[in-house]
Parts: structure tokens; C-alpha cells; sequence
């Protein structure tokens, strides 16, 4: 949407920053004070694992921003992660084939998505009231089908494995790439395709975009089972990263997300977002952690950090919008 | 009229509930015409528009199109029979780019990927002629309100429909939009294309159609060609009895409670500028001026939701400005908000919730329970005082009719005997029946000792109902109205240039007025 267009009907148009330009420099500037009283951060290897840290919340916060614009939340996110890994750790314990099993992992995500999209369509609930029933159904089931123990897929040496734990020139983690991918991928969705306006179009009116021929159900169903299927694909490569899943990996991914795509910039008024903000929300969330770890502050103090970042960032968003309506009445009266 | 017509409508019926909509409406709309629906509030237009949309489906009754008869049961449906609307209340997404509102759901495309210069190009040249120049790849939660009904005008427009529905299109334009609109419409017109406008504005209707039919409680009472046709003659139709006198005189104040003024000098804010008047108990002042001109900011100020940034201001009990809804409404300052469903009610709860709303929320003291008893006994009370039509007390707000809601409004107000009356716009989508009714509460309530302020976009209402008249104009006090000076010419002129009328300019009255003044003058 940054494109310009020549002509009289772009004659207001006044030269715009991309909104994520915030965000970005918060980032930078986070690193910089870091990099600063602790240079072994800066260096690019330590940067990269940050970034591998990263990758498989900052997967789930990439559907996160589709359902906000929708004006929704999916609180099970990390269940159908934490499910989706065991369901694709168990395939390979009975011996299928691990591409297979990874496949196999995407779908059950997105299945588990379509269960979830099917009861917020028929029953008219808000996301936020389903999931936060399916997000117990979900660890529940995990930690039957588990046993509440770590599941360990047998022959770690096969190609699934070496090839989600290899790094891309030498440096970069293939699920930190894969995450990359997957960001570049949602945003052209979210910002170019008709899907991605249809979303946005349902989060900001859904009245007017019934009106519009739009179903707000199908577009509610597919982004459910969107997000479902991103899940799958976190989880099923986290399996072939860590070569296995703890029953309680991903229980607390959800704040999490959620505050990634928040400090990201994405409103949860719904008709808009972000995926690049979604990311570098993640990133921020990741620096904090590993910066307190730097400064040799307790680690249990992250947790605090970065809901205080949160608070901080939400305020700040919400000061520019106060700065901003009323330096657009002052306009409007002096224009008079 | 030998043409078949475009689309025909025959027998068409709709309830909602209890309430009928559709009653055996039947419509036939010849190719090429501009035809004109007319009718009051609830008499059924906007659900008629709603069927042939396919926003609504009919119980009985059948459409008609090209001789064919149709079902049109989603608005896919009608788009695809190349029926467009556009809608009385806004249906633009607020958060999307004026592009993504334009072409929304019909996005072109170009390798997969939504083509933003293609939607560019091909909105330019209809966005040029209905005079928008704006940014169309900003959120169109940035553009004025008319802008904003342009956009939704410009969406239905680049479908190419051969049917364009318009319902009350031009709510929220001013006069040169206006102008421009009925200038698009002519063209689309003289190129062959077929109208259904819906209006209450009969000035403006009879600038603009070819053929006028006359809808009354859901059903159509009259359709001609418009020449055929004379203003007091539709409003006959529209009303069915003959205008009975709608507003009742002053009456003699109740000598047992001294006067009380509110006095205002120098008032501004943001939109206010240096705003003076007084208002006495016992007289009913009215606000008139142009949406943007002041008004609502005036009475906001005064009831404490917005901030007044000079001026000063002295109320009946000697202090100034309330700082907020609750400090008016301890003060017996009330406010009767123009958008009842929105900031008036609580539309899922009962009357009796509603009723007890202000004496519960605001009052100190007392116990802190809710009294069911007492709030059952307040209830009544205004149902039979205001002759509150519902089942109970115990009925919802949503299920009332429009003025019985507004009823519901002022009764929660009176249940703390208010002595200064805000009322924003209070008879806005009110039949004509309880028109009359609020009018005649109003010199009640103005008579008993209370100081009125009255707001309205409707002129003969003003006129007929005020005692004084100040017109805002860009937030200032254009001018004064009072007794024999207040005639719809005056007060029209004043509202729309902020100077009273010359000798000369007296000859031409404005052709598309703001404000609806659509009702013969009373006086």
C-alpha cells in the first residue's frame, strides 16, 4: 500500500514513513544501548540465535496479526503447537516417514484450526470464548496422547532432522529462514492479495462487509484454520530443531504472541495490521530476555520486562493517536 | 408508459416481530427514470430498498426483473442482476484505504497480487467527476462525512449497476456536494441508467425525479409522473389525514418557581468561538446551524463532555460549567443525546433499567442496593406520565418504536427533575405522532420552570417550536431569531450564509436546502 500514484486524485497525499518505522528504531535502539554496555551482544552470531530463539513464537505471531484484524484471538495457539509436535513426534516413534510426519503436522494444525473456526462459525462465539475451552481440550488431549512425558522420535540422523537443525550459509538457522519465508509471505498475503483484504475488510466493518458480498464466516473459518496450520508448522519443525517435545512446551506462548503483535503495532480495534511489526514485536521480546541475561540480571525478570514494555508500548500508541486527533482539530479550526 | 419496466415489485411483505415493515407494497420502475420513493419514517422505503438489495428477504410477495420474476436472497445476488446501493448509513470500512473501500471484494488483480495502480486508474476518473479529491490510499476514517458518502456513492457507481438504489444519499452532503451529486445522477440518467432515490427532502425530490411514489405504513399509496404533482399534495399522501397542528403554544410559566437563567459569555474551544447568550425558564430557545457549525460542540460543552477553552458561563445554581456527565446530571443539567441508540439507551435492556439509569448512576447517598421495587415504581411512573407505548416495564428498549425510545430517554431524565433540558435534534427518526407528543412535553417541561435548549435539523420544527432561534455558523453566533423576525426564508438564509437576508436576495431561496425543510411552514 506504499505504492504512489500519480494524478488528481493524489493530490493530499502528504510522503508517509511505513507505520513500522517505530517499532523498528525502538529495536534498534534497544540494541544499540546493549551493544553498547556489552559489545559480545552485537555480534552477529549471538544475533542469530536470537533470531533462531525466535522463530517458532515469532511464527505463531505472524497468524496472530490475520486474526486481530479480524478483530479476534486465538487463545490456543500454543496447545495446537504443543499438539501438533506431539502428533508429529508420535508418527515418527511409529515409524513413518519424517517428511511424512512433518506434512502430517501442518495438517493436524490445521485441522485442530478448523475445529476451532467450525465452533466460532456455528455457534456465533467470539474466538476468544472457544479457544479459551479448545485451549484446554487441546493440552488435555497432548498430555494423554503423551503420557505427560517428553515424546523422542527414534533415528535422529535421517534428513528431516539434519536438515530443519543445518544453517543456510553457514550462519542462519533453517527455521529462522522458514520463518522469514513465512513472514515476507504473510504480509504480501495480509497487504496484496484479496484474501488478505477480505480479512481486513470483515475486522473493520463486518456489517458493511456482509453487505459487500463478503462472508464473514468463511473468512473467519480461514483464518482460524490459517493460524491452525501455522501452529502445525512451528510444532512439526520444532520436532526436527529440538529432536523432541515436552509435554509443556508452548504453554505459555500465547501472551506472548499476543504481545509480540501488539508491540508490533497491529490495534485490536481489527481492520489493520502488521506482520513486519508482528516480527520485530517478536524480536523485541526475544532482545529483552537475552539482554537481561547480558546485563546479568535474574532471568525471572524478563517476565516482568517485558510486560512493562508492553504497557510502555500500547501508552506510546496511544499518546501519538491523542497527539494526532487533536493536532487534526486544531487544523480543522484554524482552516475555518 | 409502454416500456416494461426494469424491475417490478408486487405484493411485497415484511414483519419484524410484531412490527410490520412491508405491508402489500408494490413498485414498478420504469428503464431510464429517476424514480423517487417518499414517504415518513417507518413508512417502509429502507426496507423496500433492503429487499431489492438483497439485504433483506421478503415473507411474501415476488420482484420482477426484465419480466422475469427473481429471487434476490444475498447482496452477491443483486450485484450480480446489476443492482447497487447506496446505503443511509455508511458501510465503509473506517481502517482501509479509500482504494480497498472502493473496489472492496472485486479487487483487481494482476499476477495473483491485488493491484493497487489498477484500482487507481480505474476509480480516477469517476472520483474526479464526483469532485473527490482526496487521498485515496489514506484510511478513509480521515475524510469528512459527506467525503466519506461520496466514497460509498463512488464504490456503487464503479459496478456499473444498472439499478442504483440510493437511500437518502445525501444525509451528510452540503449544498455543493449536493449539487454535484444530482449532477451525476442526470448524467447517469441521460446515459440510460435507472434510479431508485429515496428521500423525506421534497425540494429535493422534485428537483430530481421523473416519476414520485408515495409509501405509508408499508404500503405504496400514490405513484405518478412528478409534473403530476404538487408538494402539499405528497406530503397529503405521506401524512394520510390532513396536518393536524403539530406544535402546541407557549404556556402561561407556573408563577410558584422564579425564573432561572443560564448565561453564557465568550465561550470557545476548539470549534467554538466567542459564543453569548442567555437563556431564560419558560421559553424554549432552539440551536440551528449546519452539521460542523457548532451546535453539537455547544451542547456538549455545556452538559460537560467536551471542554470549553474561554468564556465563562453561570448556570441557576450560580456555578459554572459542569465537569463532567455526572457533575450535570447532579446539577440537574440533562442531555437528550441526537443519537438515541447510541448514547441514549442500553437497546438490550429493559425500560426499566433504562428508566433508572440516571438516578441510580449519578445520585449520592441512599443504600447501595438496587431497589427493584423502586426502579418498577420509576418505570411506571414515566410509562404512564409520557405514555410510553411497550407491553411493560419490563420490555427492551430495542423493541420500542422510535419516539416511544425517546421517551424512554427523557423519562430517565425526569426522574431527577432536571431543571436545564439539552435536547439535541430529539425528534430524529420519531413519527409523526410522537412529534407532536415531545413538542408538547417540551412546552411542558419549558413551562414548568425549565430552561430548554433545543436543537434540530429540521426547520419548520424550529420554527414552529422555539420561542428564540440562535444560528451557529463555523462555530460563531451568527445571529438571532425571535417572535415575528423568525420565518423559514430568514432563518434558512441565516443558517446557510450567517447574514440575514437582503431586499434583493429575497427573491431566490436556496433550491437544495441542508436541513429538510420539507413540511409546509406552520406559520
Amino acid at each position: 500500500m506504499t505504492q504512489t500514484v500519480p494524478g488528481p486524485a493524489a493530490v493530499r497525499r502528504p510522503r508517509r514513513l511505513p507505520e513500522e518505522i517505530g517499532v523498528i528504531v525502538a529495536l534498534l535502539v534497544m540494541m544499540t544501548v546493549i551493544g553498547v554496555a556489552r559489545p559480545r551482544f552485537i555480534n552477529p552470531l549471538n544475533l542469530l540465535t536470537i533470531l533462531g530463539h525466535t522463530t517458532f513464537l515469532g511464527m505463531l505471531a505472524v497468524g496472530m496479526v490475520f486474526l486481530l484484524a479480524i478483530r479476534e484471538i486465538d487463545l490456543s495457539v500454543g496447545w495446537i503447537f504443543n499438539f501438533s509436535a506431539v502428533f508429529t513426534a508420535l508418527m515418527m516413534v511409529a515409524g513413518v516417514n519424517p517428511w511424512v510426519c512433518g506434512a502430517a503436522g501442518i495438517a493436524f494444525g490445521a485441522l485442530l484450526g478448523l475445529i476451532n473456526g467450525l465452533l466460532v462459525v456455528t455457534l456465533r462465539l467470539p474466538a476468544i470464548i472457544v479457544t479459551l475451552g479448545t485451549f484446554s481440550m487441546f493440552q488435555g488431549l497432548s498430555l494423554v496422547v503423551n503420557n505427560s512425558r517428553a515424546v523422542v522420535p527414534p533415528n535422529q540422523e535421517s534428513g528431516y532432522f539434519t536438515a530443519i537443525s543445518a544453517k543456510l550459509f553457514g550462519v542462519l538457522p533453517v527455521p529462522a529462514a522458514v520463518f522469514l519465508v513465512l513472514a515476507v509471505a504473510m504480509h504480501l498475503i495480509l497487504h496484496r492479495t484479496r484474501f488478505g483484504y477480505r480479512v481486513q475488510a470483515v475486522g473493520s466493518n463486518p456489517e458493511a462487509a456482509e453487505l459487500a458480498g463478503i462472508s464473514n464466516a468463511v473468512v473467519r473459518l480461514q483464518t482460524l484454520v490459517l493460524m491452525g496450520a501455522i501452529c502445525g508448522l512451528s510444532g512439526a519443525m520444532y520436532v526436527g530443531f529440538r529432536g523432541a517435545i515436552d509435554p509443556n512446551e508452548g504453554s505459555d506462548f500465547v501472551l506472548m504472541v499476543v504481545a509480540a503483535v501488539i508491540i508490533g503495532g497491529t490495534p485490536l480495534s481489527g481492520g489493520a495490521g502488521t506482520v513486519i511489526g508482528a516480527v520485530i514485536g517478536t524480536l523485541i521480546i526475544q532482545v529483552i530476555s537475552s539482554g537481561l541475561i547480558f546485563f546479568g540480571i535474574d532471568a525471572t525478570w524478563s517476565t516482568f520486562v517485558t510486560g512493562a514494555v508492553i504497557v510502555l508500548a500500547v501508552s506510546l500508541d496511544q499518546v501519538v493517536k491523542w497527539q494526532r486527533t487533536r493536532r487534526a482539530r486544531r487544523g480543522a479550526a484554524l482552516s475555518k | 408508459m409502454a416500456d416494461t419496466p426494469l424491475i417490478a415489485v408486487q405484493g411485497l411483505a415484511k414483519r419484524y416481530g410484531g412490527v410490520v415493515a412491508l405491508d402489500n407494497m408494490n413498485l414498478s420502475v420504469t428503464p431510464g427514470t429517476i424514480h423517487a420513493v417518499v414517504g415518513e419514517n417507518g413508512a417502509g422505503k429502507s426496507t423496500l430498498m433492503k429487499v431489492l438489495a438483497g439485504a433483506v428477504r421478503p415473507d411474501s410477495g415476488s420482484i420482477v426483473l426484465d419480466g422475469q420474476t427473481v429471487t434476490i436472497d444475498s447482496p452477491n445476488a443483486a450485484r450480480r442482476r446489476g443492482i447497487g446501493i447506496v446505503y443511509q448509513e455508511l458501510s465503509l470500512f473506517p481502517q482501509r484505504s479509500v482504494l480497498a473501500n472502493l473496489f472492496v471484494n472485486r479487487e483487481p488483480t494482476r499476477g495473483g497480487f491485488v493491484s493497487v495502480s489498477a484500482m487507481a486508474a480505474q476509480s480516477r476518473d469517476l472520483l474526479d467527476r464526483l469532485g473527490l479529491h482526496v487521498d485515496v490510499h489514506a484510511p478513509v476514517s480521515r475524510l469528512s462525512i459527506g467525503e466519506q458518502q461520496l466514497v460509498e456513492l463512488c464504490r456503487v457507481l464503479l459496478e456499473e449497476p444498472r439499478l442504483l438504489i440510493l437511500d437518502e444519499p445525501n444525509s451528510a452532503l452540503n449544498k455543493r456536494e449536493t449539487e454535484r451529486l444530482f449532477a451525476v445522477l442526470q448524467l447517469l440518467r441521460a446515459r440510460g441508467n435507472t434510479m431508485l432515490y429515496v428521500s423525506h427532502r421534497l425540494e429535493e425530490v422534485f428537483a430530481i425525479s421523473d416519476r414520485v411514489t408515495i409509501t405509508r405504513n408499508g404500503r405504496d399509496v400514490l405513484t405518478r409522473d412528478r409534473a403530476a404533482l404538487t408538494i402539499p399534495e405528497v406530503i397529503e399522501g405521506m401524512i394520510g389525514v390532513q396536518h393536524e397542528v403539530l406544535f402546541p403554544p407557549p404556556l402561561p410559566p407556573r408563577s410558584e418557581r422564579p425564573e432561572a437563567r443560564i448565561e453564557v459569555s465568550g465561550l470557545g474551544n476548539d470549534v467554538l468561538q466567542d459564543i453569548s447568550f442567555t437563556a431564560r425558564s419558560g421559553e424554549v430557545v432552539g440551536l440551528a446551524g449546519l452539521e460542523g457549525s457548532g451546535v453539537a460542540n455547544l451542547l456538549a460543552v455545556l452538559f460537560g463532555t467536551e471542554r470549553a477553552r474561554t468564556g465563562r458561563v453561570a448556570f441557576p445554581d450560580g456555578r459554572g460549567l459542569p465537569k463532567h456527565p455526572t457533575d450535570a446530571a447532579r446539577r440537574g443539567v440533562c442531555l437528550v443525546p441526537a443519537d438515541r441508540r447510541r448514547n441514549g439507551l442500553m437497546l438490550e435492556k429493559s425500560i426499566l433499567f433504562n428508566i433508572s439509569q440516571v438516578v441510580v448512576g449519578t445520585q449520592r447517598g441512599g443504600l447501595p442496593w438496587f431497589s427493584q421495587k423502586q426502579a418498577l415504581a420509576r418505570a411506571n411512573r414515566q410509562i404512564d406520565s409520557l405514555r410510553i407505548k411497550a407491553r411493560s416495564a419490563y420490555s427492551l428498549a430495542n423493541e420500542l418504536s422510535g419516539g416511544n425510545q425517546q421517551k424512554v430517554v427523557v423519562g430517565k431524565w425526569l426522574e431527577i427533575a432536571p431543571r436545564v433540558f439539552l435536547l439535541d435534534d430529539p425528534t430524529r427518526g420519531v413519527d409523526v405522532g410522537a412529534k407532536r407528543e415531545i413538542y408538547g412535553l417540551i412546552r411542558q417541561l419549558s413551562a414548568d420552570g425549565g430552561i430548554v435548549l433545543f436543537s434540530s435539523t429540521e426547520l419548520p420544527e424550529l420554527i414552529g417550536l422555539c420561542d428564540r432561534i440562535l444560528v451557529l455558523y463555523q462555530g460563531r453566533l451568527a445571529g438571532e431569531l425571535a417572535g415575528q423576525n423568525i420565518d423559514s426564508r430568514t432563518l434558512l438564509h441565516l443558517i446557510n450564509t450567517a447574514e440575514l437576508p437582503t431586499a434583493r436576495g429575497a427573491a431566490e431561496a436556496p433550491e437544495y436546502d441542508v436541513s429538510g425543510a420539507s413540511e409546509p411552514d406552520e406559520r
